[in-house]
This record gives C-alpha cells, sequence and structure tokens, in this order.
C-alpha cells in the first residue's frame, strides 16, 4: 500500500481503533465479548444514522445544529399520533418520520433561499422543534406500545440487533451515493468551492436542500428507533444529539470546512466514542474521565488531520 | 552576467542576492541566484508564472528563508526572520493582491502596526493623519483623503496607499509585484510617474511585470527568470523586446494573435436592450457562428457584468436574448448551460475552478449529466475525457489527471478551466480575460485554440483589458463605457485609436448598436 493512503486520516483512525478494541479487551473481561458488543452496535444506531447524515452535510461546507430537536419532535409525534389520534403505529411512526423529514427540508430552505449561515439557521431550529416538541407533549410520556413495535428497537434478526441491520444498510447506501453518483460529486463540489460549483451549472441550492432534508430524516427515523429501544416517549429525548455526532464526523476526518471526508470515516469514529464509553465504564472509569478522553482525541484527530495536510501542500 | 554599466557601478547595492537556493519538498524553485538592487535603480524583473519571481520577492520580503548563499543589506549579510525584519532593513512589498483593510481608514492602514504615539504609549491620530497626508502630497496624491474609508476606494487609489504604506517604513527598497496587472492605461501611467518620483528620491525599485512597455520606459535595468534560474542581467538600453522575450521563454515564440479566417456563419446570440443594474444598460448585438466578438473597456464600464447577466448569474430585469432565434429566459448558470452557453469567468481561482479537486473532476463538472446519464458516475467515461482533453488542450500536469488542480500553473488552469467548458459541446463561449495571469507560452497557445475554435463554427465572445489582444484576436469589437455600448468597430477599423477613443466616450441618450 502506497505511503499516501497509509497516513490517510481514515486509515489512522482504523489502526487507533483496532489498537483501542485490543487494550479494552485487556481492560475488562466484559468488553470484548459478542454480547456487549452487538449491545453497543444497538446504542450505537441513532447517533450513527443523524451522523452519516451530518457528514454529508458538514462536506457541503454547512451544519445541522437540530437533529437532536428533529428527534425527539418526532418521538413525541410518533405518541401522539398514535395514542391521541387514534392512528395505527405504523401510519402514526411514518407521519411522524414525515413530518420530521419535512423539519430537515425547511433548513434547507431557509439556508438556501434566505442566505442564513447553516450554523445561526439549525441553531434557530434547534430552539424551535425542541419548542414544539414540548409544547405537544405538555411534559407527558407516551407508553405501553404493542410488543411488536419493540421488535425495531429491542429485538434481533438473524441474532443481530433488528436496528444495527437498518444502519449497515443506510451506510452503504450513503457510502455508494456519496462517492460514485452525481450527487456526491456536487455534495463535494459545493463543499470545496461554492461559487465555482454554481458558476459550472451544478445544482447547488437543490442539492443543499436535499441534503439537509435527508438529514432531517435520518434524525426522524432514529427518533422512531429510540422510542422503540426505550418503550416510552419524552419531549427531551435526542438533547445534545447533535454534538455527539458531529464528534464522530470530525473525528471522522471530515472537514468542518467542507470538501472533505467520507461515511467510512464517520463509522469508525463513531465505533471509536461508543467503544471507550462503553469500555472505560465497564473499567471502572467514570463518565466524566470518558468525555475529557474524547475531547483530547478529537483536539488530537484534528491536529493529526492539519500536520498531514501541511506536509502534502 | 554580461552587462557593463560605467555611470552606475560604481554605485554600492543596497540589496544583494549571493548564490541563493531554494526548494520546497523535493522541487528547487531557485538555484544560485545573483541579484542587487541599487539606490535609486529601477529594475524589472521578468520571468514566466512559475520562473520563480515571487518565491525570489518572498525571500528579499523576509517571508521564506534561502537554503543556501547570502542575503546582503549594504554589504553585510543578514537573515530575516519575518516580514517585520525586512521592513526594518528598508524593504517593503507591494503585492498584487492588495492588502490593505476595507474597514479603516487611509490613515489607519497606512500606519498600521507602527502608529506614531504620545506620552503613556496612546496613539497619537492627529499626528498619524498629519504624516498620512504628507506621505500622499509626496507622492502628488492630493486628491486621497486620509479620512475615507479603504472599502470605498478604487484600485488605484489602493495602490497608492500601499505605497505610501511602503514608504511610511522608511522604505530604500520598495517591491512592486504586477503592480499594473489591474489599472487602466491613466492610472499606469499615473502610478509610473509615482515610480519615476520615488527612484528620485533615491529609493531602489524592483518593478515585477509582463507588460514590457513599461519595462521599457521605467527600468534602468532588467534580469530575466526562466525555471528558477537567472539567465542575465542587462542594462535596458543594451536589449529588445524580442530578446527578452527569447530569455524568458528559452525558446522561439509566435506572439502575434494568430487570429485565422473563419466562415462567419448565421447568428447564434441576439441580445436587445438588456438591462442590469446600473452596468448593463440597454445592451444591443448580435453574435454569430464563428466569430470573436471582442468587448473592450475600462475596468468598471460593465464588460464583466454583461457576462454574468448572458450566463444568468445576475440575470436581465429587462431586455430579450435569442438563442439561435429562439427567445429563451436565462436565470441560472445550468439553463445558460443547457442552451449552449459557456462561461469561463475572470477569477479562475474562485468562480472558474474547484482547486482542491483533480483535474479529473474539474474537467468533466459542467458535463456530468452526460457522464452520468443515470445516476451513478462512469468513471472510466470520465478519466477517457479528460485524458482526452489534457491531450489537446496540451495541459501539462506532473501527476496526470489525479492532479490536485490547485498545484497547476496558471496557464494549465486556464487550460483546465476551458477544457471543463468545451465537454458541454457549446455554442456560444463566454471567455473573460482569458489570458490574465497567463505565461507567454500559455497565452499563444490559448489564442491559437481560439482560433481553431472559431473555425469550427463556436461563436465566441472575447473580454479582455489587454487592448493588443482583443484588437488582434476579435472580429469585431464592442466597446463599452459605464455599462453601455459606445462603439462596434469591425477588425479593418479597429485600432488603439480607435478603440481607446470609444473606451472613455459617454453614450449618447439612444445609442444603437
Amino acid at each position: 500500500m502506497p505511503l499516501r493512503h497509509l497516513l490517510r486520516h481514515e486509515t489512522i483512525l482504523a489502526f487507533v481503533a483496532i489498537l483501542l478494541l485490543v487494550l479494552l479487551a485487556f481492560q475488562s473481561s466484559q468488553f470484548f465479548t459478542g454480547a456487549n458488543l452487538l449491545n453497543q452496535g444497538r446504542l450505537m444506531t441513532e447517533v450513527g444514522l443523524v451522523a452519516i447524515i451530518m457528514t454529508f452535510v458538514i462536506i457541503t461546507g454547512g451544519i445541522d445544529l437540530s437533529v437532536g430537536s428533529i428527534l425527539g419532535l418526532t418521538a413525541i409525534l410518533t405518541g401522539v399520533f398514535w395514542q391521541n389520534l387514534g392512528l395505527p403505529l405504523v401510519a402514526a411512526a411514518g407521519l411522524a418520520v414525515a413530518v420530521g423529514t419535512f423539519c430537515g427540508f425547511v433548513n434547507g430552505f431557509v439556508i438556501t433561499r434566505f442566505g442564513v449561515p447553516p450554523l445561526i439557521a439549525t441553531l434557530a431550529t434547534l430552539a424551535l422543534y425542541r419548542g414544539l416538541a414540548e409544547g405537544i407533549s405538555q411534559a407527558r410520556s407516551v407508553r405501553g406500545y404493542p410488543d411488536w413495535f419493540y421488535v425495531l428497537g429491542q429485538g434481533n434478526v438473524l441474532g443481530v440487533p433488528t436496528q444495527l441491520w437498518i444502519l449497515i444498510a443506510f451506510a452503504i447506501l450513503a457510502s455508494v451515493l456519496l462517492a460514485a453518483t452525481r450527487i456526491g460529486r456536487s455534495i463535494y463540489a459545493i463543499g470545496a468551492n461554492e461559487v465555482a460549483a454554481f458558476f459550472s451549472g451544478l445544482p447547488v441550492n437543490r442539492t443543499k436542500i436535499a441534503v439537509y432534508t435527508a438529514s432531517g430524516f435520518a434524525a426522524a427515523l432514529a427518533g422512531v428507533i429510540f422510542v422503540s429501544r426505550v418503550s416510552t416517549t419524552r419531549s427531551d429525548m435526542g438533547t445534545g444529539l447533535e454534538l455527539d455526532a458531529i464528534t464522530a464526523v470530525v473525528l471522522g476526518g471530515t472537514s468542518i470546512y467542507g470538501g472533505r471526508g467520507s461515511v467510512i470515516g464517520t463509522l469508525i469514529g463513531l465505533v471509536v466514542i461508543q467503544s471507550l464509553k462503553n469500555g472505560l465504564s465497564l473499567a471502572g472509569v467514570k463518565a466524566e474521565g470518558t468525555a475529557v478522553l474524547i475531547g483530547l482525541m478529537l483536539i488530537g484527530a484534528i491536529l493529526i488531520t492539519t500536520l498531514l495536510n501541511k506536509r502534502r501542500a | 552576467m554580461s552587462s557593463n554599466f560605467q555611470e552606475h557601478s560604481s554605485i554600492k547595492p543596497y540589496v544583494r542576492l549571493v548564490d541563493v537556493s531554494k526548494s520546497f519538498g523535493s522541487v528547487r524553485v531557485l538555484k544560485d541566484i545573483a541579484f542587487d538592487v541599487r539606490p535609486g535603480e529601477i529594475h524589472a524583473l521578468l520571468g514566466e508564472n512559475g520562473a520563480g519571481k515571487s518565491t525570489m520577492i518572498k525571500i528579499l520580503s523576509g517571508l521564506h528563508q534561502p537554503d543556501g548563499g547570502v542575503l546582503e543589506i549594504e554589504g553585510q549579510s543578514v537573515r530575516f526572520a519575518s516580514a517585520r525584519d525586512a521592513n526594518a532593513a528598508g524593504i517593503a512589498t507591494v503585492y498584487q493582491e492588495l492588502l490593505l483593510f476595507p474597514d479603516l481608514t487611509v490613515a489607519e492602514n497606512i500606519f498600521l502596526g507602527h502608529y506614531p504615539r504620545k506620552a503613556m504609549g496612546c496613539i497619537d491620530w492627529a499626528e498619524a493623519r498629519v504624516k498620512a497626508r504628507d506621505l500622499l502630497d509626496s507622492l502628488d496624491c492630493d486628491d486621497l483623503d486620509v479620512d475615507t474609508r479603504i472599502a470605498t476606494l478604487s484600485v488605484a487609489q489602493r495602490q497608492r496607499v500601499e505605497i505610501a504604506k511602503a514608504l511610511s517604513h522608511k522604505a530604500r527598497i520598495l517591491i512592486m509585484d504586477e503592480p499594473t496587472a489591474s489599472l487602466t492605461e491613466k492610472d499606469v501611467t499615473r502610478l509610473m510617474e509615482v515610480v519615476r518620483n520615488l527612484k528620485a528620491r533615491g529609493v531602489g525599485i524592483i518593478y515585477v511585470s509582463h507588460r514590457m512597455p513599461e519595462i521599457f520606459a521605467l527600468a534602468d535595468r532588467v534580469s530575466v527568470l526562466r525555471d528558477g534560474v537567472m539567465i542575465d542581467t542587462l542594462d535596458i538600453a543594451d536589449t529588445d523586446e524580442a530578446t527578452l522575450v527569447a530569455m524568458m521563454v528559452g525558446r522561439s515564440i509566435e506572439q502575434l494573435f494568430p487570429k485565422g479566417e473563419s466562415k462567419i456563419g448565421e447568428p447564434v446570440l441576439e441580445v436587445s436592450k438588456l438591462n442590469h443594474g446600473r452596468l448593463v444598460r440597454d445592451i444591443s448585438f448580435t453574435l454569430k457562428r464563428g466569430e470573436v466578438l471582442g468587448i473592450a473597456g475600462l475596468v468598471g464600464s460593465g464588460r464583466t457584468e454583461l457576462a454574468l447577466t448572458l450566463f444568468g448569474i445576475t440575470p436581465a430585469t429587462s431586455g430579450e436574448i435569442r438563442v439561435k432565434g429562439k427567445p429563451v429566459s436565462i436565470r441560472t448558470p445550468r439553463q445558460a448551460r443547457d442552451l449552449g452557453l459557456a462561461y469561463v469567468p475572470e477569477d479562475r481561482g474562485l468562480q472558474g475552478l474547484v482547486k482542491s479537486m483533480s483535474i479529473n473532476e474539474n474537467v468533466s463538472m459542467a458535463a456530468l449529466d452526460r457522464i452520468a446519464p443515470g445516476l451513478f458516475l462512469n468513471f472510466a467515461e470520465e478519466a477517457r475525457r479528460a485524458v482526452d482533453a489534457v491531450k489537446r488542450l496540451g495541459v501539462r500536469a506532473r501527476a496526470g489527471i489525479q492532479q490536485p488542480v490547485g498545484e497547476l500553473s496558471g496557464g494549465n488552469q486556464q487550460k483546465v478551466v476551458i477544457a471543463k467548458w468545451l465537454e458541454t459541446t457549446p455554442d456560444i463561449l463566454i471567455l473573460d480575460e482569458p489570458t490574465r495571469g497567463v505565461d507567454v507560452g500559455a497565452k499563444a497557445e490559448i489564442h491559437a485554440m481560439m482560433s481553431d475554435l472559431a473555425a469550427e463554427g463556436l461563436a465566441i465572445i472575447m473580454i479582455s483589458s489587454e487592448l493588443p489582444e482583443v484588437i488582434g484576436m476579435s472580429d469585431r469589437i464592442l466597446v463599452m463605457n459605464n455599462g453601455q455600448v459606445t462603439g462596434m468597430i469591425d477588425r479593418a477599423h479597429a485600432t488603439p485609436e480607435t478603440v481607446g477613443a470609444a473606451m472613455t466616450k459617454q453614450a449618447g441618450p439612444r445609442e444603437a448598436a
């Protein structure tokens, strides 16, 4: 393998991830067991779905802070549509996901149509969507879903958590979309130089709206899975999720300035974070310690990428 | 070094490079450079893009440190760790892209970093304004107010502020990097006066420029760099333009503009009473197949604005555009492209290219729909097209089509932008300053290519600030001033005088073109 590939951020991070898994396996006998790893996959899915599309958003040079709120709103709406409006649960969840997707579309529309910086636009909708969720829920939680619904969040298919299959399918689809299609190419071009992309006749606004809409969809889907996993619906679900997702994306080597990044990098970033959280807690490290360590890793990752890019330039 | 300077040679150089070398990684950019500048001398520095001029300037101004050789100031070996050290040693630089702060005033910019102080270390604003006034007056710039914000000034005025700023550092040597690249003829004349004035005051000037007339009008000596080697330093009296060009390119070049004969066909673009804002007013013209229509005008006359309006970037507010006889509405570049228009923009780095992407990805960018009729990209087809384009246009890239375009020289970058648009097989090609910042060799290649494309039946609109280029390449010249058409001149009648006169003429109330 040529040095250039070895020095890629993703490759380095993959080695770090493997090293980490080995080290953690020695720290606690419970860590490297099939059951624990699959369970960690289960816990990782919601952030994972959001982070994969967040990769797209960040590659275009944007950011989506509203995903946690969209997740919360979708969760609440699923419960309300089912319990209060009496819709069949499938229809209720479907409708809630549609609303979440629309929330993403609104982000994209505001950003492209009115030229609001994504950070500001989604900071505003972060508050807006969370406010809506709280207003609708009135601090009540919805419980008592039918048993079949829990298959999504708590069950297994072929011995693997159901939602992990969804994450895998989502990841493969997203990787192909980003690497091998016209839309993917446009996303990179927009992030690297939006003006040149526009002058070249690429559909800049349409692509951006599509990306934010997809982000809304991913957050909404994660919302339904969340409800099924924890068997209840509360309006504060998904608070702070956007930061976990962005952390994974940036740790995975996606440039916060846009134009560079990959889905595989984000996935490795997710695995690193999740195994650190789980492995360290099994090894008896407190949650605060883990948070400090993740913060340090993130700074380290950014320093390494910056150094590599300097060398290349 | 075959120079004979009888009367000058007694004057000691202020700054001198002795066998200076510089490498970046494994690439050797400068090799054993010998160069000096004397007080009160204008020393022109010539070289194609990539010859090493910028690196040499950066070494002199403290931004780069040489790997080998010695930098001497008044015979003493020195080492600059930063631009500040160079300033302190009396070397100041006016860069091509002016580095002023747009929201600060003229006086604030001039003294930024070394404001005159009062007791207690407070800035003495009154003193700063008086000193700034004196500096500008000494440059014969009494029309510049020291309290004006930089953002409201023209490029030429900003340049004078930069020069005043350099002088405020008590510069003994002033480096001017392509100072006239974006100036109008009138401003160039004025700048030349300022430069002569500085020379008379004993300032040594390193004058980097591509423009031969200026060099012959100003310089005492001229040095030519090629591929990182100092070819020679000559007294200006001992040389001529042809010799210098030959030294620069190291090969003989057809520097004439080779617009060949092409069959002029039916109209492909008819524009009538087109309007957008203040700089596109009631523009009407017709463009025919196989024709090169030059657009001349001063900076700010509306040339680029017209192109942006035609290409849907700033859509027309009124007027009619017909493409191949059909009335059309162009609201976005995408629509323009689908109608057969192509636009090679003025600012290559910002508007023309995605610099971090490869040649391959840039060439396919405007024609992605053809490479990917479905959802998926056809990588083999994309690579095949890029290889073809690189070969046809003679793009020189060390690493082939996978090389990021940001690493290419200006001329090769421009070829990539043109290749990108030729991939869309356009009927109408708009070229905005196609040879700005492009070296002599690539310039001739681009001109030859335009000629070939016109012969194949492409209709070309060429915007250029270089009069010889417009006059040499165009079948007809549309002249603009103040957003209006002030002349339409045939090839037979196009001379610098006729075109120049139209450039400063005021349009009549109802100008028919």
